[in-house]
């Protein structure tokens, strides 16, 4: 299969996923923030009895907290959202719902509380992380592929599709936040950092391979060795996402529902990330090799 | 065989080490001691047991702006240390607090029954103060005009009186009826709710029951009828300006007297004089926590009864000398001790004491001086503190979670061995057992690793399934190229050996750019002080590390054994499925 003579249509296929994301990043309300960036209260209410969200909405009314957001969880549990809650207006709102339904019996299962200080310094380490981390990866490959010849294009390639990546998962989240009500928290940019490591890593097996080709085959086409590496990585390539897939589907189904956002974007990122050491990072190289850019600018 | 007995004698002591350490609950050797009574004796976190997690700011203590750490100044320490104290003392168990950064401090309370009380006893404003307390402080009622009756007049009590009844052959002492300006009646009537408002939400608090507001009145400027009255005693007639008041029958009160006596002394155009005698009335010294040496348990010298020690600093030592001088003797007047907002001890001064050092007696057990004492001495923190982040979780969540990760392990562990088994026959096999092993490993360094970030948390076990799936990626690798070299023509023996050879640098750069991202993880949890995510980046780095340790030695050993048996012969049990 000729994976180079296709480069466009790679191209072509990331920008139409990458558009949409964007779209949805920049109009807003964007990515759906949870309180580790904006700062508030969560909790997490279970109760003995039958109890209707829109009870539970009427309540939060009465109490003073109409913005508060609801969520329900499994039976008879709610997640609820609020702004920033001390420890005695925590328990004015159990007290209150408590007195009104005196028949049940209210667990705080669990409680989080984020003051906007730490959600601003959350925001710009965030930020620091995800430039330090393609910082660390491109300086570590130049350093890997040393001997082998334009060492600059591979890690810029790397970085090309480590950008890609990330684009597309915090497009992909801005659109499920608006049709799915997910939140991004810490635990999102955790595994954002992870899934930037796995698609550097799979970038690298692939890069691996053309170092090898190059002074196999001194006299090919680089694009022919760009194919022959592809195809040779592309067993190990699917196999371990697929090995990855099935740990992170058993943790999706079995698993608790505290992390699943996490969950989703390393479901996410493994896809996209051998996706794009595959049609991104290597094609970027041989679109360099064949100067693409350099064509379109001349045809203008 | 015999040319892998080395790495058979490693391979076997490190499964035997890490089987050992996840066999015992719990490890001790000499002072190296591990291990807990959860699942294989390791340390769970929060999400996993329940328990708390809080972060907090330091303040300055005058700014309340985010303190700022010369050098060399020792108040975080303190400051760790006095919390540490506080929750020690209150029987909540050890906590784990790390100091963040220049001025903040992570309190972990892992398993913690009651994280609102750890709250309360961690405290917020983090203040002793000593206060002068004088009890049955009388103060006008404000708004009220000087002459207010328009009438008074001593009758029988009304049936439903809420006051005062008597009983036997007593006389009965009737009751005060005061009629009001309309104003007047107004005013009066909201001092009165107010009052009884106070009475009922401290009822049940002993201190102040012991001394509630009461409402002094008295008539004709006459000694003989004035006295103190509880404003629940004292009713308003419906619909009128006109209160009742109870005569008050106690002979102890010098003013027994009959209705007819009463009216007598009220006359004709009788004035009644109000005035709120409130409880107890704190005033501020300025003498705090700063300026309190020490305090300690002991035992008083003659009567052998537990005693609290108390050493004031030199500034202490005046303001306490100078009340001491003042209120010494007083029975209205006390020393109210109070930490965070809430009253401690009230001991009244027996005798002046000007040197600054003094006890506080009364029926105390060893236990409470004990504790007051400690109290005392940790209720001096050194800085403010405000809470920035909190995470709660019930220890039946936690259950739930540990529980279904358990599910999920085996699960998403089960079905990567089926599928490595499926695709690559025979070295699929090998691949499920070094991930068996490789899976105890990880766990037994988590298990005796210092330190709480190798805590298991609900991000660790996703770092530990994810690393699952990494370190089958090591063995897929090698395994491809063994399959090319192979399907060349290559025995099965040099096959395995030209395929690891080929495979290493990919595994070398893959897992380092992996590690990098994991200093990287490690450094931003950091800042935030996000021990649990940490924990992801310690708990990801370790496996990474020992899944190339599984690949290269555990897999290439058991292959290279195999291939020197007759199962090196069969050249298609190697070469997957298409």
């Amino acid at each position: 299969m000729d994976f180079a003579g296709k480069r466009l249509w790679f191209f072509l296929i990331s920008l139409a996923i990458i558009i949409p994301g964007i779209v949805f990043l920049i109009t807003t309300p964007g990515l759906k923030t949870g309180i580790d960036f904006t700062g508030g209260s969560t909790m997490n209410l279970s109760f003995s009895e039958d109890m209707k969200q829109a009870t539970l909405r009427q309540e939060l009314t009465k109490l003073g907290y109409p913005e508060a957001t609801i969520q329900k969880l499994d039976d008879n549990s709610y997640f609820i959202r609020t702004i920033e809650l001390s420890e005695d207006k925590k328990n004015t709102i159990i007290n209150g719902i408590q007195n009104n339904f005196p028949q049940q019996n209210i667990e705080v299962l669990s409680f989080d509380l984020v003051s906007p200080i730490v959600a601003n310094e959350t925001i710009i380490n965030a930020f620091w992380a995800v430039l330090a981390a393609s910082f660390f990866v491109f300086i570590y490959i130049l350093w890997a592929f040393r001997n082998v010849p334009n060492t600059r294009r591979y890690s810029f390639a790397a970085i090309v599709a480590l950008l890609h990546d990330t684009i597309i998962i915090l497009g992909i989240f801005s659109i499920l936040g608006e049709l799915m009500n997910i939140e991004v928290n810490t635990f999102f940019l955790f595994a954002i950092v992870t899934v930037i490591g796995y698609s550097i890593n799979d970038t690298i097996v692939i890069f691996d391979r053309l170092r090898e080709n190059i002074q196999i085959y001194p006299n090919d086409k680089f694009s022919n060795i760009v194919n022959i590496s592809i195809r040779e990585s592309l067993g190990r390539s699917l196999n371990t996402s697929i090995t990855l897939l099935i740990t992170l589907m058993a943790l999706l189904l079995f698993g608790g529902s505290t992390i699943q956002t996490f969950l989703l974007v390393l479901l996410f990122g493994v896809i996209i990330g051998t996706y794009s050491s595959i049609g991104v990072a290597s094609q970027v190289l041989v679109s360099w090799q064949e100067r693409d850019f350099k064509k379109i600018f001349r045809r203008n | 065989m015999r040319r892998h007995y080395k790495q058979l004698i490693l391979i076997g002591i490190i499964i035997l080490l890490s089987g050992l350490t996840l066999g015992f609950q719990k490890i001790k050797v000499g002072n190296f001691e591990r291990g807990s009574d959860t699942i294989l004796g390791l340390s769970l976190g929060l999400e996993l047991q329940g328990g708390s997690h809080l972060v907090y700011q330091a303040l300055d203590p005058d700014t309340k702006d985010p303190f700022v750490a010369d050098d060399n100044s020792k108040e975080m320490d303190s400051l760790k240390k006095s919390i540490e104290r506080r929750i020690a003392a209150a029987g909540l168990g050890e906590p784990i607090i790390q100091i963040i950064g220049d001025n903040r401090l992570l309190i972990q309370m892992p398993g913690v029954k009651d994280p609102e009380r750890a709250k309360s006893i961690i405290g917020e404003t983090a203040q002793l103060e000593f206060k002068h307390r004088k009890l049955n402080v009388a103060q006008n009622i404000v708004g009220l005009s000087d002459n207010i009756a328009t009438n008074i007049y001593a009758a029988e009590s009304p049936e439903d009186d809420a006051g005062v009844t008597t009983t036997g052959d007593e006389q009965k002492p009737g009751s005060l009826y005061i009629e009001l300006t309309p104003e007047d009646a107004e005013v009066f009537s909201n001092v009165l709710s107010r009052m009884v408002d106070d009475f009922s939400k401290f009822a049940g608090q002993q201190t102040i029951l012991q001394n509630p507001s009461t409402i002094e009145m008295s008539i004709q400027g006459n000694s003989a009828l004035k006295y103190n009255i509880f404003a629940i005693q004292i009713i308003r007639k419906e619909n009128s300006n006109e209160f009742i008041f109870p005569l008050p029958p106690d002979p102890m009160n010098q003013t027994n007297y009959s209705i007819e006596e009463t009216n007598n002394i009220i006359g004709e155009n009788g004035k009644v004089y109000f005035s709120e005698v409130i409880g107890s009335l704190d005033e501020d010294i300025g003498l705090t926590g700063d300026d309190l040496a020490t305090s300690y348990p002991g035992t008083h010298a003659n009567s052998q009864q537990p005693i609290v020690n108390l050493v004031f600093k030199e500034r202490g030592t005046a303001i306490f000398a100078e009340l001491t001088q003042r209120i010494a003797g007083s029975p209205t007047d006390q020393i109210a001790i109070i930490l965070d907002d809430k009253e401690l001890l009230s001991p009244v001064v027996q005798s002046e004491i000007l040197s600054g050092t003094t006890i506080i007696e009364g029926n105390f057990t060893l236990q409470e001086v004990k504790d007051i004492s400690l109290l005392l001495e940790s209720g001096r923190l050194p800085l403010p503190i405000e809470l920035l982040r909190e995470r709660n979780v019930d220890a039946i969540l936690g259950a739930d979670s540990l529980q279904k990760s358990l599910i999920a392990g085996i699960i998403g562990l089960g079905l990567v061995i089926l599928f490595m088994v499926l695709y690559y026959r025979i070295p699929g096999l090998i691949a499920g057992v070094a991930l068996v092993i490789y899976t105890s490993i990880v766990l037994s360094i988590l298990k005796i690793s210092p330190g709480n970030l190798t805590t298991l948390n609900l991000s660790g076990v996703a770092a530990l399934i994810l690393s699952i799936g990494m370190a089958v990626d090591a063995n897929i690798l090698i395994f491809e190229r063994m399959k090319e070299e192979l399907s060349q023509g290559r025995t099965v023996l040099s096959s395995i050996n030209i395929g690891f050879n080929r495979a290493w640098p990919a595994i070398r750069d893959g897992n380092v750019s992996t590690l990098i991202t994991c200093g990287v993880l490690f450094w931003f949890s950091q800042q935030l002080g996000e021990t649990i995510l940490q924990g992801f980046a310690v708990t990801l780095a370790i496996g990474v590390a020992i899944s190339m340790f599984s690949a290269i030695v555990v897999s290439c050993t058991f292959l290279r054994i195999l291939a020197n048996t007759s199962f090196g012969k069969k050249s298609f049990l190697y070469i997957p499925t298409k």
